[in-house]
């Protein structure tokens, strides 16, 4: 090859960098705060939204915060939320430290059990726990026959709380086992070294080591405990508990007359509040730890051995997952299958496949099932690419604004989702040209994509991040601008994150409800929502069908992409 | 072909000054190295000539072309100016052969199917890897992977060549093969080049000029022996040798010779006498290796000391020897006798520098 070297030649060809990285960040702004303003603007109206003679006020803010029945409500939410993590939080650090720390048998097994309710809607476990432990469940009727009494009341804030912490305990679990799968052991070994014993080397060193991620995820449980609606709507609506969500869902649903001020008031402080939370959240954490990676370390450490208490902790964990977890979930099948579940008769007599049957004929019911799949792909699938545009864009571009886009990226943690879902609702209303839109799954893939972006954002950072930065610059180096970087450098490289981000939104499609709720209309059901009306009207074998063809259709998912993930 | 002319380069990261008013001139088909120790904007410098930073100021251009004019607010992305690099970690593509590496560039400039495989065969046969193409970058060795890296640098004829520290991710044995090699490859390629290292001995094996840098400032400009032999600065001469400095005050004049008065009784002869006047402080700069054990005749320049330590280092010996002037770093073939020792600092050895010039 000889020196031929030439005069950088001025390219004409010009970059669609800016164009597409304008829009992209445009889509952003818009989705976020699609739902926001009309609430705003609602939240400060004398009158109803659709009314175009409206004058500004503070009433609904002052009707609001007079009434009794409003700050009853806030106190049982924040009893709630409150019990609901420090359950939480205590049982998922002493599994992560169980499993991820000390020698208990079959830890692999282990981990992928306590993980489970985490895949599972926090509806179809309210329903589960129902059919085992609420007042005319099978495990109460059986322990009402042997000591004569019922031995607990599910529909109480204690029980609420217990069924919540089942759903939240994978969330500490993770953060916990990762922050401890990131910290060298020999801190422990050292303090074993220096005279410890083993529970004293996890009390002086482990636990404080482990702070940061504890803080973090009880934070994060408490807020979404603020704002969970399912299992305090269906465990706590038969015994007159309200928090926040359901009373918002029944101010708007299922009340009478709608107090839109009322509704958009309460909204706004809600969301206020849980701004603010968020924010101390994050204040705790700096921005790399947000992302927390779990799975695949270097070197396998030698755990801690617990000795004679190895198989103690083993039942322990065993019995939880057994009672908390298992027998709910058989028990929702079982019932499911049966026309009546109880311990009083044979469930083999009375099997029938009716449940099922009408869930199937009835055009409305199999129409959710179809809408929730193609949610949860479809959108899954244009979700994950937009969300990994954004973390491209926030973390691997000169764009001006990437800053703010970042911070904009992750603030839809901040609206619970029934108030994403009234947002949706009102901006759907309000927009001219948007009302052929409203009445469509497009409606619902919007907010669930919107109500998302951080899970999906966090769920792809953390590859993008791990990507030597020189890897694109040798790209744009060699003449590839930021688009052609993108997709021919670094998209590639993240495709197992993409792969991997993309079936954790299907699972979490599949089973959004919040959002839907005020959203969906004739022709966009989805299972969530058709769960809820079931419910409603008292239809518990159908429910048990829907929630059961949801487990199967989530389990699928799950087999799917781990024999897909296992390939590579 | 022209020459890469930097001007009055200015980057502020925050309130960090990371380079202070560099330019410079690369002179077509020479190798500069920019050299220092990290944080001295050496890559930073290299980033803006890439375009992969944008400065606040100063002016950037390659052969009459304009790359970054910050007072004109001309900025061409990195793309756009066909350079080629090869960066500190390789950075060779993990999901693409060494072919499509290679091929990335030449694709985009809309190069013709068959002039991508000539080109690739005959750069790939240049750095001694010829049949690699199918092979992915894990399937390589460090210094394989390091030539093909070099090879995707330069196979779309770039007007000049960036090198951050590229030799540096190499064992030690390796990166002094790759050194003369890297210096071959170059001139046969005739190819401008700039190359960052904070590595000395590399610089000076390998550059027709060098550059030393320090917090965001080009302190000297020079080919390497002048840049070894006549340090202008303390840092320049700290930073490259084992140095010792004495500090002394000029006692006499004399036929171009110059007598410095150091650490008392002592006075010691310097050849290369700048305008220094009499009774000006300054400072006698000495490579350890210039420093020998006097002999029995010698009289002039003799500074007697006691040896306090000393290191093999395979070759040599470096002793530190403490004397009325100051501790001195020596450097010999044979190990210096323990105890009192009497050296030799040779007049044209030292070099005079100012007093204290702040670095």
């Amino acid at each position: 090859m000889t020196a031929t070297v030439e005069a950088a030649r001025p390219v004409t060809r010009r970059s669609l960098d800016l164009p597409v990285q304008v829009a992209l960040a445009a889509a952003t702004v818009a989705l976020v705060f699609f739902p926001l303003v009309p609430i705003l603007v609602q939240a400060f109206s004398t009158r109803p939204l659709y009314d175009p003679v409206r004058a500004f006020t503070l009433s609904n803010f002052t009707r609001v915060l007079s009434s009794g029945a409003f700050w009853s409500v806030v106190g049982t939410t924040v009893a709630f939320a409150a019990l609901t993590t420090v359950l939480a939080v205590t049982l998922g650090t002493v599994l992560a430290i169980l499993v991820e720390r000390t020698d208990l048998p079959a830890r692999g097994l282990l981990n992928s059990l306590v993980i489970l309710p985490f895949y599972v809607s926090p509806l179809v476990l309210a329903f589960a726990w129902a059919v085992i432990y609420g007042p005319q469940g099978y495990l109460t009727i059986r322990a009402r026959q042997l000591i004569g009494h019922d031995p607990w009341n599910l529909y109480s804030i204690p029980g609420l709380a217990v069924v919540s912490m089942v759903y939240y305990v994978p969330y500490t679990y993770l953060y916990c086992t990762a922050a401890l799968s990131l910290s060298d052991p020999q801190v422990e070994d050292a303090a074993r070294i220096a005279g410890a014993g083993p529970l004293r080397a996890i009390r002086a060193v482990t636990l404080p080591l482990l702070r940061p991620a504890i803080t973090y995820s009880a934070l994060l449980t408490f807020v979404s405990a603020l704002e969970l609606l399912s299992i305090p709507l269906v465990l706590g609506t038969p015994a007159g508990i309200r928090v926040l969500a359901s009373y918002l869902y029944i101010l708007g649903i299922a009340g009478g007359r709608i107090d839109y001020g009322a509704i958009a008031a309460i909204s706004v402080l809600t969301v206020a509040i849980v701004t603010a939370l968020v924010w101390v959240q994050e204040r705790l954490v700096s921005e790399e730890r947000r992302f927390v990676t779990t799975g695949g370390r270097a070197s396998r450490i030698r755990p801690m051995e617990l000795g004679s208490l190895r198989w103690l902790a083993f039942v322990f964990v065993m019995a939880y997952f057994t009672f908390a977890v298992l027998l709910p979930l058989i028990g929702i099948v079982a019932q499911s299958a049966t026309a009546f579940l109880s311990p009083l008769i044979n469930p083999l007599q009375v099997l029938t496949w009716e449940n099922y049957r009408l869930i199937l004929e009835t055009e409305a019911y199999r129409r959710s099932i179809v809408n929730s799949l193609i949610i949860a792909t479809l959108g899954g699938a244009i979700g994950i690419l937009f969300m990994a545009f954004i973390s491209l864009m926030s973390y691997r571009s000169e764009f001006p604004g990437r800053r703010a886009l970042t911070y904009l990226a992750l603030y839809p943690r901040a609206i619970p989702g029934i108030i994403v879902g009234i947002g949706f609702l009102w901006a759907f209303l309000l927009i001219p040209g948007l009302g052929a839109v409203r009445n469509t799954i497009w409606a619902l893939m919007a907010a669930f994509i919107m109500r998302y972006i951080p899970l999906g954002f966090g769920a792809v950072s953390p590859a993008i991040l791990r990507i030597s930065p020189e890897l694109d610059r040798a790209a744009r180096v060699a003449g590839a601008d930021w688009l052609g970087t993108t997709r021919r450098i670094l998209l590639p490289l993240v495709r197992p994150a993409l792969l991997s981000g993309y079936i954790l939104l299907v699972i979490t499609f599949l089973k959004e409800y919040s959002s839907a709720l005020f959203l969906f209309a004739r022709g966009s059901e989805v299972i969530g929502t058709t769960m809820i009306e079931l419910w409603r009207q008292g239809n518990s074998g159908p429910v048990a069908a829907l929630a059961s063809i949801q487990i199967v259709l989530t389990l699928i998912v799950l087999a799917a992409s781990s024999a897909l993930l296992r390939r590579r | 072909m022209g020459d890469l002319v930097i001007e009055g380069l200015v980057k502020h990261y925050g309130p960090v000054l990371a380079v202070d008013n560099v330019s410079l001139t690369v002179p077509a088909g020479k190798l500069v190295s920019l050299l220092g120790p990290s944080g001295c904007g050496k890559t930073t410098t290299l980033n803006c000539i890439a375009g992969l930073e944008r400065p606040d100021a100063g002016v950037i251009r390659v052969a009459g072309t304009i790359l970054t004019d910050a007072s004109r607010r001309i900025f061409l992305p990195p793309e756009r100016r066909r350079l080629g690099m090869v960066f500190q970690s390789y950075a060779l593509w993990p999901h693409m052969t060494v072919f499509d590496n290679l091929a990335f560039g030449l694709r985009l400039q809309k190069v013709p199917r068959d002039e991508i495989h000539r080109r690739i065969t005959e750069v790939l046969e240049l750095v001694g890897l010829g049949g690699m193409e199918r092979r992915y970058p894990y399937q390589l060795s460090g210094g394989q992977q390091q030539r093909v890296a070099l090879a995707r640098a330069v196979v779309s004829q770039p007007a000049v060549l960036l090198l951050d520290e590229p030799l540096s991710n190499l064992d030690a044995k390796v990166r002094e093969q790759a050194r003369f090699w890297l210096r071959e490859f170059q001139q046969r390629l005739g190819i401008t080049t700039v190359y960052v290292t904070h590595d000395q001995a590399e610089a000076l094996a390998i550059s027709d000029l060098v550059a030393v840098m320090s917090a965001g400032k080009v302190l000297q400009y020079g080919p390497p022996r002048e840049i070894y032999e006549r340090p202008a600065t303390r840092f320049v001469a700290d930073f490259i040798g084992a140095t010792s400095f004495l500090d002394g005050t000029v006692s006499d004049r004399v036929d171009g010779l110059l007598r410095v008065r150091v650490g008392g009784e002592i006075e010691l002869c310097v050849t290369h006498a700048l305008a220094r006047q009499p009774g000006e402080p300054v400072v006698l700069a000495v490579r350890a290796e210039r420093i020998a054990l006097a002999m029995d005749g010698d009289t002039v320049n003799i500074v007697p000391g006691i040896k306090r330590s000393q290191v093999y280092l395979g070759s040599r010996y470096q002793s530190l020897v403490e004397t009325p002037a100051g501790t001195l770093r020596v450097e010999t073939a044979m190990e210096l006798p323990d105890g009192k020792v009497r050296l030799k600092l040779p007049p044209e050895a030292l070099v005079v520098l100012p007093p204290e010039e702040g670095s």
